[in-house]
């Protein structure tokens, strides 16, 4: 029964990522090839909250500053005339180091303490940027040359597709299996055997990790923003918004919610502006209160 | 130079008074019923423009307006209790506070957006003709609302305390907020005594809303006032109402000196990074004792 359930969810997830890799081919022009890629970096970066939030449920409200200490060193790597991947896994691991600098003290805290501590970090972060580095970040015009937004877009469905494999290598692993126990009930995972804090710091390295690439991808696909965007508070909580609607703790769960996201935000950016995020909110609410499975717990009542 | 120091160490103590007011919702509401209620700053905000109404559509005087406001959002307040947070009550402690983390999280995203839809996001202040007004003293300025700030912190704090200490309902809160089970085995209907908590704490953040409004405020600001509550209770506990107070002073003065070493620029920072120090060196706060 678990094998056949499991089959199903590998067909469901490969399907879904060949479809949205096929849309360019039919459709053509830059605003598809624009919503097809934030799709792709909800994912990753929801997927990133769900290892941390979902998986092992500690609340993490300082994405936003992974995010962007990822798309920063990127950026800077990539500019600097090294080829993009490298860049990229630099990025990734300088949120990882910047995990390990200040997450893991932060990880001794309770539950709620760890929440809001973490919330403390990313505005630390954005106000220093925002002072630090005032301007604009513009691509120099050698890289400018070649910029070419189909190839960006295939690279980022690349990186989502391999952050839904890793989750969904964790979902079925003893790490996995941990994490879930430990969100479940931290002093029972920890009479049973279970080292909380090691698994803990592993999850958030992980968590991290994905973090920024998600925020390397961003300094890849965008040609110039104010340096402050990648760390701005939006990236902390719009994770948490998509797991949460999606289904925290789960695989599909946040690429169904990253989804209904991109759409409602490209519905309501046009025509009323913020409104997206009133309506986004409510559902959250409404979904915490009634739905805690979230949209993908309605199947399985 | 030495009373252009003590004119920056006034100002903080001033914004030390708002910060206290500002953190008194939060501690009541967390240190009784465990809710981390981070729509408080939303709450404050929605104040502040209800005080802007009130001033510009009919002329009321913003500390009078106090009056109308603070009942209202005590009514707001229970409103919001049953409508969200009542379901909570039933789950464990931990479980409790990060529900109505999520749900308040959900709540502070809707009332900003809906503030910045209705009115927009311009920069909007309250402009008695008393704004501008000053007491000089020795070379030293201070504003009549800087006082004005400080005397209802102080005078906030002193009545919040009294109805705690002294009055029946009060000393039922605090035997809630220490074994809710044992307190109803004692006849306390904890179920209203929640309500009624929660209630107070909404109308304590139509307070600092006002002194908020009196400088320029918008929609944006939800965000910062959460944080600064949530810095103040890191730093006072959430055991005593002068300890709240105190930590509000306690963060203004932080600030201000920061402000003098390093810039005015790193001014929220200065905060911040004393509330991730002392949520990692000192969790019980400055007043707490070690549990």
């Amino acid at each position: 029964m678990k094998a056949r359930r499991d089959i199903k969810t590998i067909l469901i997830l490969v399907i879904s990522i060949v479809f949205v890799g096929l849309i360019p081919l039919f459709i053509k022009g830059e605003y598809v090839l624009n919503m097809l890629f934030l799709l792709c970096l909800y994912t990753i970066l929801s997927h990133s909250w769900n290892i941390m939030g979902g998986y092992c449920g500690q609340i993490n409200l300082g994405q936003a500053a992974f995010f962007g200490i990822g798309a920063l060193t990127t950026r800077y790597i990539w500019v600097a005339g090294y080829p993009f991947p490298v860049a990229l896994i630099a990025g990734s691991f300088s949120s990882l180091i910047l995990a390990c600098l200040i997450g893991i003290p932060t990880l001794r805290l309770r539950a709620h303490y760890f929440a809001i501590g973490t919330l403390g970090v990313a505005m630390i972060a954005l106000i220093t940027i925002q002072n630090a580095l005032p301007g604009v970040d513009f691509l120099p015009a050698s890289l400018m040359s070649d910029y070419n937004p189909t190839i960006r877009f295939y690279t980022a469905l690349i990186v989502a597709a391999l952050t839904i494999f890793a989750v969904y290598c964790i979902n079925n692993s003893r790490l996995g299996l941990a994490m879930k126990c430990i969100r479940d009930d931290e002093e029972a995972a920890s009479a049973t055997g279970i080292n909380v804090v090691r698994y803990k710091i592993i999850t958030l390295m992980l968590s991290t990790f994905f973090a920024g690439l998600a925020g390397g991808l961003f300094a890849y696909y965008y040609v110039s923003y104010y340096y402050y965007v990648p760390f701005e508070l939006m990236w902390s909580f719009d994770p948490v918004l998509i797991v949460f609607i999606g289904g925290a703790g789960t695989v599909v769960g946040p690429l169904i919610g990253a989804l209904c996201y991109v759409i409602l935000k490209e519905i309501f950016a046009i025509s009323m502006g913020q409104v997206n995020v009133l309506i986004f909110g409510v559902v959250f609410i409404l979904i915490v209160l009634f739905l805690p499975k979230g949209l993908i717990g309605i199947k399985k009542r | 130079m030495v009373t252009a120091y003590i004119q920056i160490l006034i100002y903080g103590l001033i914004n030390g008074a708002l910060y206290g007011l500002v953190g008194l919702g939060l501690a009541l509401v967390f240190g009784v019923m465990s809710y981390l209620n981070v729509a408080h700053g939303a709450l404050i905000m929605i104040a502040s423009y209800a005080c802007f109404w009130l001033f510009h559509l009919l002329k009321v005087d913003p500390f009078l307006s106090s009056l109308l406001i603070v009942p209202c959002f005590f009514l707001l307040g229970v409103i919001i209790y049953k409508i969200l947070f009542d379901s909570l009550k039933r789950f464990p402690e931990g479980q409790k506070t990060k529900n109505s983390l999520l749900i308040s999280f959900g709540l502070l995203l809707i009332l900003s957006n809906l503030v910045t839809i209705l009115w927009t996001a311009d920069e909007r202040a309250v402009t008695p003709h008393y704004a501008g007004f000053v007491i000089q003293f020795f070379g030293l300025r201070i504003p009549y609302i800087g006082i004005g700030a400080v005397l209802f912190a102080v005078v906030v704090s002193i009545l919040l305390d009294l109805f705690l200490s002294k009055t029946y309902f009060g000393k039922g809160i605090r035997a809630a907020s220490q074994d809710h089970e044992a307190a109803a085995m004692m006849g306390i209907n904890v179920g209203t005594t929640y309500l009624i908590s929660f209630g107070i704490g909404v109308a304590l953040a139509g307070i600092p809303g006002i002194i908020v409004s009196l400088s320029s405020f918008n929609p944006s600001l939800s965000f910062e006032l959460t944080n600064k509550a949530l810095v103040v209770i890191i730093l006072a506990g959430v055991g005593s109402v002068y300890g709240v107070l105190l930590g509000g002073f306690a963060l203004g003065l932080a600030e201000a000196i920061g402000v003098l070493f390093i810039g005015a620029t790193y001014r929220e920072v200065i905060g911040l990074v004393l509330f991730v120090l002392f949520l990692l060196l000192r969790p019980q706060g400055l007043m707490g004792k070690r549990s």
